[in-house]
């Protein structure tokens, strides 16, 4: 349990899937440039992940590795993730008509958030329990989540000065930003340990 | 003379890749990898050469079959058929250069979700011929390897005092540690692209 | 109704065209892997032994000079002096740390160590790597307990000086080292 919790925080803080691997960033760059629509694509990015972990773990260990075909996961995790995107989305048609409207339009472009892949890939290469799997990949999502609406707010604060050299408004500027924020993760660095 | 040449298709699909549609700069695309890999050159190379060989590949099979993909099923043919060619990169890189494949981690399987790779394929490949697809192959993966190349340059050069591994700076240099790690991957980036826009005249998005 | 099969057809034959050349690129380099994999522990033995080899010669020097055992899903490298070498690991700040470790006949004292793989702070923690680093292991008792101390304070046999900035790759290493001890020497005492 204690170890549980330890793969969580440290996927939040210490390790931070979008500040420490530097991942699932073409949608960081293009979304964090106002506060509401990088909630929204963050709490897309939250579910999704943590739904795809949770059906990729059961499909490596149970079917790709009882049958000796590991060599395509790969194939399978990515089908899986589109495939999921897309029933999230009829689920949400259907169902969930306001929250359609919210989140609607974030949902394809997860298909290509590398975020989404990276958590089952690194469940694999770490060799995560089931358990391990969902905190890892609710705490890495938790933690995109944490780094791209810290980056909005103060993109969006920025620009109401709006006083930034030509060349660097937009992705340059996003990325100073970024980084003085990675900057400051490295304080978390030691906190905890995952292997 | 020139100004033919300037005007045939081939041409401007180089010159698209090469500056004017630039993956990184101008469309900031693919930058994960862009950032993640560049702390050394030699796996800034390796990465390139994965990216370049999934894109070639991937530009000769989709173009191939342009006519024969469904189009409600393209997406996902797109995605098996880059995947495979990844599984390919992976395993080749796990054979024969075992010390950078350790390094690139889940990278290299990252290549699946490269932006340039679905951006292209939906963009390019499925409405071109496989001559012209595979000249904005090459197009894109050399504009993708010179930024991350260079950027790896710069970041090997001060964070480590070297390039490939070869000593460059003098002995008393200070290794500047944030290069190497991921804050100095956003910074130089940056400086990048703020580069190549003032540069470029482009008005940002 | 025709689109559809023609969909299912074409995802179909696509799906097996490429399955087939994956399996044909598995055949090719999954012995190249596996034997990849065997030579950069054989070249870490042989390392922590002190033995010279050269590219060529690793199989046949280690086959002379190494004799491997086998006790309960651990291996075990023994010279004929009878130094043993063993694997540990565990996690460092960044990420796994992987090392060979060697003792002395005595099976209480140092005799070398190399790290295999580790992720740490380049230039800081990165530093566990280097060879001046480990040599301050050499000859140093792991019983009761290794201890990394500040630089510069180690006296007893079982102090070694840490790396000054690293303090928490250091402390990493210790707790890799002792707690593989601990579960390696009640093995090594049934030899």
């Amino acid at each position: 349990m204690v170890y549980l919790l330890t793969i969580f925080i440290a996927a939040i803080f210490t390790h931070n899937i979008a500040l420490t691997y530097l991942l699932g960033m073409c949608p960081f760059i293009a979304l964090s440039r106002n506060m509401k629509t990088a909630t929204g694509m963050a709490i897309a990015v939250i579910f999704v992940i943590t739904l795809t972990a949770a059906i990729n773990w059961p499909i490596y260990h149970l079917i790709l590795i009882p049958t000796h075909s590991e060599l395509i996961y790969y194939i399978i995790f990515i089908i899986v993730i589109a495939a999921s995107v897309q029933l999230v989305e009829m689920i949400m048609e259907r169902f969930f008509t306001a929250l359609q409207a919210a989140f609607g339009i974030f949902l394809p472009l997860i298909t290509v958030n590398c975020t989404v892949l990276a958590v089952s890939l690194f469940m694999v290469l770490r060799d995560y329990t089931f358990l391990q799997t969902l905190f890892f990949a609710f705490g890495s999502a938790v933690g995109w989540m944490l780094a791209i609406v810290m980056v909005a707010a103060i993109n969006e604060k920025l620009r109401l000065i709006g006083d930034i050299p030509k060349g660097y408004q937009g992705a340059a500027i996003i990325m100073v930003i970024a980084g003085i924020i990675a900057l400051s993760f490295l304080g978390f660095a030691g906190m905890v340990k995952i292997q | 003379m020139l100004k033919q040449i300037k005007n045939t298709e081939g041409f401007k699909t180089i010159a698209n890749g090469l500056w004017r549609d630039h993956p990184i700069f101008s469309m900031v695309l693919g930058i994960c990898s862009a950032l993640a890999v560049s702390n050394k050159v030699d796996n800034a190379i390796a990465m390139s050469g994965g990216v370049m060989f999934v894109l070639i590949a991937t530009a000769i099979i989709i173009s191939m079959l342009r006519k024969l993909i469904p189009l409600r099923v393209r997406i996902i043919t797109f995605m098996i058929v880059i995947a495979s060619f990844v599984i390919i990169v992976n395993k080749f890189l796990e054979a024969f250069f075992p010390i950078i494949s350790l390094a690139l981690g889940p990278y290299v399987g990252l290549i699946i979700t490269n932006c340039i790779l679905m951006g292209r394929a939906e963009a390019f490949y499925t409405h071109n011929n496989t001559w012209l697809s595979v000249l904005d192959a090459i197009a894109n993966g050399i504009g993708y390897s010179y930024t991350l190349i260079s950027v790896a340059i710069i970041r090997e050069l001060l964070g480590f005092g070297t390039i490939l591994g070869f000593r460059i700076m003098p002995a008393g240099w200070t290794n500047w540690v944030v290069m190497s790690m991921a804050p100095g991957a956003f910074f130089v980036l940056s400086v990048f692209i703020w580069l190549t826009r003032t540069l470029a005249k482009q008005t940002p998005d | 109704m025709k689109d559809r099969l023609l969909m299912i057809v074409f995802i179909l034959v696509l799906g097996s065209i490429l399955t087939i050349s994956l399996i044909a690129v598995d055949n090719y380099t999954a012995p190249i892997i596996k034997k990849n994999n065997e030579i950069k522990i054989k070249k870490s033995v042989l390392d922590v032994f002190g033995i010279p080899y050269s590219k060529d010669t690793i199989e046949k020097v280690f086959s002379d000079t190494v004799e491997i055992r086998k006790i309960q899903n651990k291996t075990f490298y023994i010279l004929k002096n009878g130094d043993i070498a063993f694997e540990i690991k565990g996690s460092g700040v960044w990420g796994p740390i992987q090392a060979m470790i060697a003792l002395k006949s005595d099976k209480k004292t140092i005799n070398a160590m190399v790290i295999i793989y580790q992720e740490e702070t380049p230039g800081l923690g990165g530093r566990i790597a280097d060879k001046s680093f480990l040599s301050r292991f050499k000859g140093k008792k792991v019983v009761p307990e290794l201890i990394l101390v500040a630089h510069g304070k180690a006296k007893g046999v079982n102090e070694v000086n840490a790396i000054t900035g690293a303090t928490l790759s250091s402390k990493a290493l210790q707790k890799i080292i002792n707690t593989n001890i601990r579960e390696y020497l009640p093995l090594i005492g049934r030899m």
